[in-house]
C-alpha cells in the first residue's frame, strides 16, 4: 500500500514535469523567436560567404531551415521535431543540436558536481560543529565566514581568485585548459578556482542551515535519551542529532541547484573560459542560435524537475514519517 | 544500612539565564538503597528534574551548571569521574526514563534500532543478538507482536507503547538503578496504572533501585517505599511512604494531600495551596514556603529551617518542629 502511494506519487509528479517542461520550451521558443535578428544573420557571419549578395544568402538560408514560415508553424515543426528526439540544427556552430551537447555538457557536469559535493560536505560539517561549539570563538569564526561567503557574488570573487591565485601567485593557469584528460589529478587541479568560485556562497548558505538545524535537533528529547543511554558524543551527534538536522538541508541543496545549474555555473564557465552548457548557451544567445538556448533551458528544467523528485524519493527513506498517498 | 548504592550530597544546580541565577537544586542530600524505590515528589519547578538529570549529568550546559555536591555510586563521585567513566555507567549501571515518550525516541529510527542500541554498546552484542535481546525485553514490558513491531517506527507506536519501548532500553544492560523522571505523566489513566505495575514487578523480581519522579502523591502510594517532598529547590520532608502519608508534618506536605481527591473523608471541595510557586531567581528570605504558609511565625522569614529528626528516616526542614 505504501509503495503504491509512492508509485502513484511519481507517475504524478512526472506527468506535471512533462507539462512544465513544456511550458519551458514553449516560452523560451517564442522569447527567441520574437526577437529582432534572425539566425541567418548571424550565420551568414560565420560563412564569410562576401562575394555573393547578403540578402540573396539570408533568404536562401531562412528558406532552407524554415526560417521564412510564419514563427507558429515553426514553433509547431520544432516541437514535433523534438518529441521525434530531433534536437535541431545550430546555426552558429553549424552542427547538430545534439552532437553539440554531447561535446560540451561533461564540462558543465564536471563543475556543477564537483562544486555541489564541495558546498554540502564542507558546509554540513562546518554548520554541525558551530552548533556543537554554540557561542565559542570558532562558532563565531564560522558566522561571520558565512555571512561573508553569502555575501561575495561569485563573479567577483572568481576574477579575485583568478588574479591572486593565477597572475600574482602563478599557482594555477588563468584559463581552463580543456586538452587534461577528465579523470586526471590536472584536471581536478584545473577545477579548483572554479569550484570555489562557484561553491564558496553556496556552501556558506549550507553552514548556515547545518547550524540551525543542528541546534534545533540538539535540543530535542530524544538527544538526551541517547546521551542517557552511555552513547558516546559522537554517536549522538552523527547519528541521532545528523540524521534529522540533514532533513532541511537537503531541500536547500536540491533548491540550489536550479540556480546553480541557471546562474552560478554560466558565470563560471564564462570567467574561467570552460566550455560547458553555458558557455555555449551565453554564445548561442548572442548568435541568435535559438535550438541551441531551447535546448540547454529545457535540460536544466529537467535536471531541477527530476532532482526534486529524487528528493522527495530520498525523504521517504529519510524520514520514515513522510509519505505520498 | 550501608546497602547505599547512591548518594546525592549537597547537590547544588544552578540555571543561568538572561534574568539571573536560578537555583534549581539547593543543597539537596539522600541516599538511594538496594532495592528501594525512592519518590521525589513536589510541584513543577521544584527542582525534581534537574535533581534527576544532575545525577547522570545531563543537564543542559549552557545555562545548567552543577555548582556543587557529591553523587556518589558506590562512592565513586560521579560529578568528578571522567566523562568515559561517566558514558560506561549511563545507561548501563543507572539507567534513565524520561517524561514525555512522544519526545524522547528518536523519530527516524526504527524501535528495534533503539532498543538494541546500548546493548551493543554496553554488553558489546553483535546486531542479530541484540536484536533477539531487544525482543525479549520488549515482549516483557508488553508489546504485542514485539517481533513485527520493531520495524517500526517511533511515529506508528501509541504513547503508553512508546513508554514501554523507554523502559525496556533502559532495563536492556540490567540496570542497577533506574531513574524515571515523571515516567507516567504524559499518559491517560489506565496506561498509567499499566506502566506503575510494570515498575512494581521490576522492583519486585529484579530488586532494582528505583528514583521515582512525580508530582502526583497519588502515583506515589502504590510504589514508593520512601517519599522526598521537594519544594523550591530543596527537601521540605522526607521519610517512609508510612511517614509521610500518615503523619505528614511539613505544611507544604500537608497542602498537597489537600489537593488530592478523598472518598473516605468526605470531602467535597478540594483546597489548593495558595500562591504561586516562589521564582528560583530572587527566592523568599529564610524557609522558601513561608509566602504561602499558613502557619507563618515571624523566624520563619529570617532563618533557613534546619532538618530535624522526628523519628527513624522522618524528618522536615520547618520552624514549626525546631
Amino acid at each position: 500500500m505504501k509503495r503504491g502511494g509512492l508509485q502513484g506519487y511519481i507517475i504524478k509528479r512526472l506527468i506535471y514535469a512533462a507539462l512544465i517542461a513544456f511550458g519551458v520550451v514553449t516560452i523560451t521558443f517564442f522569447l527567441l523567436r520574437l526577437g529582432p535578428s534572425s539566425p541567418a544573420d548571424k550565420y551568414l557571419a560565420n560563412m564569410s560567404a562576401r562575394t555573393q549578395d547578403p540578402a540573396q544568402v539570408v533568404a536562401a538560408i531562412e528558406a532552407r531551415y524554415g526560417l521564412d514560415k510564419p514563427v507558429y508553424e515553426q514553433y509547431i515543426d520544432y516541437v514535433v521535431n523534438l518529441a521525434r528526439g530531433d534536437w535541431g540544427w545550430s546555426f552558429s556552430t553549424s552542427m547538430p543540436v545534439m552532437k553539440l551537447i554531447q561535446r560540451h555538457w561533461v564540462y558543465s557536469f564536471q563543475l556543477i558536481l564537483l562544486s555541489m559535493l564541495f558546498s554540502a560536505s564542507l558546509g554540513i560539517l562546518i554548520g554541525i560543529y558551530s552548533a556543537v561549539k554554540q557561542y565559542t570563538r570558532t562558532d563565531y569564526l564560522a558566522t561571520l565566514f558565512s555571512f561573508i561567503g553569502i555575501s561575495i557574488p561569485n563573479f567577483w570573487l572568481g576574477i579575485m581568485l583568478i588574479l591572486v591565485f593565477s597572475v600574482q601567485l602563478g599557482w594555477f593557469k588563468t584559463f581552463y585548459d580543456t586538452g587534461l584528460p577528465m579523470f586526471s589529478l590536472a584536471n581536478l587541479k584545473a577545477l579548483i578556482l572554479p569550484v570555489i568560485t562557484l561553491g564558496t556562497g553556496m556552501m556558506a548558505g549550507y553552514t548556515r542551515y547545518a547550524r540551525s538545524a543542528t541546534l534545533d535537533n540538539l535540543r530535542k528529547e530524544f538527544v538526551k535519551t541517547a546521551r542517557a543511554k552511555g552513547l558516546p558524543e559522537r554517536v549522538v551527534i552523527g547519528k541521532h542529532v545528523f540524521r534529522n538536522a540533514i532533513l532541511p538541508v537537503i531541500t536547500i541543496i536540491m533548491f540550489d541547484l536550479s540556480g546553480v545549474v541557471f546562474g552560478g555555473a554560466y558565470l563560471t564557465e564564462i570567467i574561467f573560459g570552460i566550455p560547458g552548457l553555458g558557455r555555449i548557451s551565453f554564445n548561442a544567445i548572442f548568435a541568435g542560435d535559438y535550438p541551441v538556448v531551447v535546448t540547454i533551458t529545457l535540460i536544466g528544467a529537467l535536471v531541477v524537475l527530476l532532482t526534486n523528485l529524487a528528493t522527495d524519493i530520498v525523504y521517504t527513506w529519510l524520514d520514515p514519517r513522510i509519505r505520498y498517498d | 544500612m550501608n546497602n547505599t548504592v547512591l548518594e546525592v550530597k549537597h547537590l547544588k544546580t544552578y540555571f543561568f539565564t538572561r534574568s539571573g541565577v536560578v537555583k534549581a537544586v539547593d543543597g539537596i542530600s539522600f541516599g538511594l538503597r538496594k532495592g528501594e524505590s525512592l519518590c521525589l515528589v513536589g510541584e513543577s519547578g521544584c527542582g525534581k528534574t534537574a535533581t534527576a538529570l544532575s545525577i547522570l549529568r545531563l543537564i543542559d550546559s549552557p545555562p545548567g551548571r552543577i555548582i556543587g555536591g557529591e553523587i556518589l555510586y558506590h562512592g565513586e563521585d560521579l560529578l568528578r569521574c571522567s566523562s568515559e567513566r561517566l558514558r560506561q555507567i549511563r545507561g548501563n549501571r543507572i539507567a534513565m526514563i524520561f517524561q514525555d515518550p512522544q519526545t524522547s525516541l528518536n523519530p527516524v529510527f526504527t524501535i528495534g534500532d533503539q532498543v538494541a542500541e546500548q546493548i551493543k554498546l554496553h554488553l558489546r552484542l553483535k546486531h542479530k543478538p541484540a536484536m533477539e535481546r531487544a525482543l525479549y525485553l520488549m515482549e516483557q514490558v508488553g508489546i504485542p507482536q514485539a517481533r513485527e513491531r520493531m520495524k517500526d517506527y517511533p511515529h506508528q507506536f501509541s504513547g503508553g507503547m512508546k513508554q514501554r519501548v523507554m523502559i525496556a532500553a533502559a532495563l536492556s544492560c540490567e540496570p542497577e538503578i533506574l531513574i524515571a523522571d515523571e515516567p507516567t505523566t504524559a499518559l491517560d489513566t489506565t496506561i498509567k496504572a499499566q506502566i506503575l505495575d510494570i515498575f512494581r514487578d521490576l522492583k519486585q523480581e529484579r530488586n532494582m533501585s528505583i528514583l521515582f519522579i512525580t508530582h502526583d502523591l497519588g502515583t506515589v502510594a502504590g510504589i514508593a517505599d520512601r517519599i522526598i517532598v521537594m519544594y523550591g529547590g530543596r527537601v521540605a520532608e522526607a521519610g517512609t511512604a508510612l511517614d509521610i502519608f500518615d503523619q505528614p508534618k511539613h505544611p507544604y506536605t500537608h497542602g498537597l494531600f489537600n489537593c488530592l481527591p478523598n472518598i473516605s473523608a468526605g470531602r467535597n471541595r478540594l483546597t489548593p495551596i495558595p500562591g504561586m510557586i516562589p521564582s528560583l531567581i530572587d527566592p523568599p528570605e529564610g524557609c522558601i514556603f513561608n509566602p504561602r504558609c499558613e502557619h507563618r511565625m515571624p523566624i520563619c522569614s529570617e532563618e533557613r529551617p534546619k532538618e530535624v529528626v522526628l523519628s527513624g528516616e522522618h524528618f522536615v526542614a520547618c520552624h514549626l518542629y525546631s
